[in-house]
């Protein structure tokens, strides 16, 4: 009986998709919102690569992804920072008093085209949900986590790659 | 000529508007459309020379909207612009009748390449 337990236990420890960090780098996410940052908010809209402090009112959009490898793909920064990127993506069309609609639906769809670049890294096939907006992304372990801080316009904000892996945590605990 | 634009996103609709206006297309209409389902029935209302559309929105998705006109008949032109464009999806899409897949970002001499041909 154990040794069938064990074996059982084995098979599905095997089974357990690597760590994202094994899938994808920081430089490859890096890149991949420095795409997404020139093309949608502007051509000459850099990220730096600079860790910073978020402000304490954060504003977070994330993708959801479904495959071989689950997880999400999120996009943090500051309140201001969103109103700002807001701006930026409307262009000319940007009101003078951007709506918090419009706030949410700039920064869900930077979080969906970064999101869909990390996809097409990540191994497949996979389905991507569409863009949630919150104050704070869903739960998961952050040591299964690429997380890249960067500075837009002198602002912090982060990229996170974030595994979910409900087994996996449930294994441990046995 | 008449090209409509369909996205959940009102970001990204002015984002592939502004785009289309770098690209050189600045004298076409646009009409906007905000899911597959009022993309369809846009089609059926406003007659576009070129539909530009996300894959992924509510109600009905871009690739359902392409296989409902397809369905009923219509040759329009349709191309998908949409945040991911794995080989699966480029199969999907021209399956159901796609002449390209945008993947974003976007740049305009992207647009320029696929849309040269179809808005001469």
């Amino acid at each position: 009986m154990t040794d069938v337990s064990d074996a059982g236990l084995r098979r599905r420890v095997t089974d357990l998709p690597p760590a994202v960090a094994e899938l994808i780098d920081e430089a490859t996410v890096q890149e991949i919102a420095e795409q997404a940052w020139l093309a949608l908010v502007g051509e000459d809209e850099v990220l730096v690569p600079l860790p910073a402090p978020l402000p304490a009112e954060t504003l977070s959009s994330w993708v959801e992804i479904v495959g071989p490898w689950t997880g999400w793909v999120a996009l943090t920064c500051g309140r201001d920072t969103a109103l700002d990127l807001t701006r930026a993506l409307l262009g000319e069309h940007a009101p003078e008093e951007v709506e918090q609609e419009d706030v949410h639906d700039a920064l869900g769809e930077l979080a969906n085209v970064v999101g869909g670049n990390v996809k097409a890294v990540l191994p497949g096939p996979s389905v991507l949900g569409l863009p949630e907006v919150g104050t704070t992304p869903p739960s998961g372990r952050e040591a299964d986590s690429v997380r890249v801080a960067l500075l837009w316009r002198g602002s912090p904000l982060t990229v996170r790659v974030q595994s979910v892996l409900a087994e996996r945590e449930n294994e441990v605990s046995l | 000529m008449k090209i409509l634009v369909a996205d959940d996103s009102r970001v990204m609709r002015q984002i592939v508007i502004r785009t289309l206006r770098q690209a050189g297309y600045d004298d076409h209409d646009i009409v906007e459309a905000e899911d597959g389902r009022d993309a369809y029935e846009k089609v059926r209302s406003e007659g576009p020379d070129l539909v530009l559309s996300d894959w992924n929105m509510p109600n009905m998705t871009g690739l359902e909207c392409l296989q409902a006109l397809r369905g009923s008949g219509s040759t329009v032109p349709f191309g998908f612009v949409t945040s991911e464009g794995s080989a699966e999806m480029r199969e999907k899409a021209a399956d159901a009748g796609a002449l390209f897949l945008i993947a974003k970002p976007f740049t305009a001499d992207t647009f320029t390449e696929h849309l040269e041909g179809v808005l001469a």
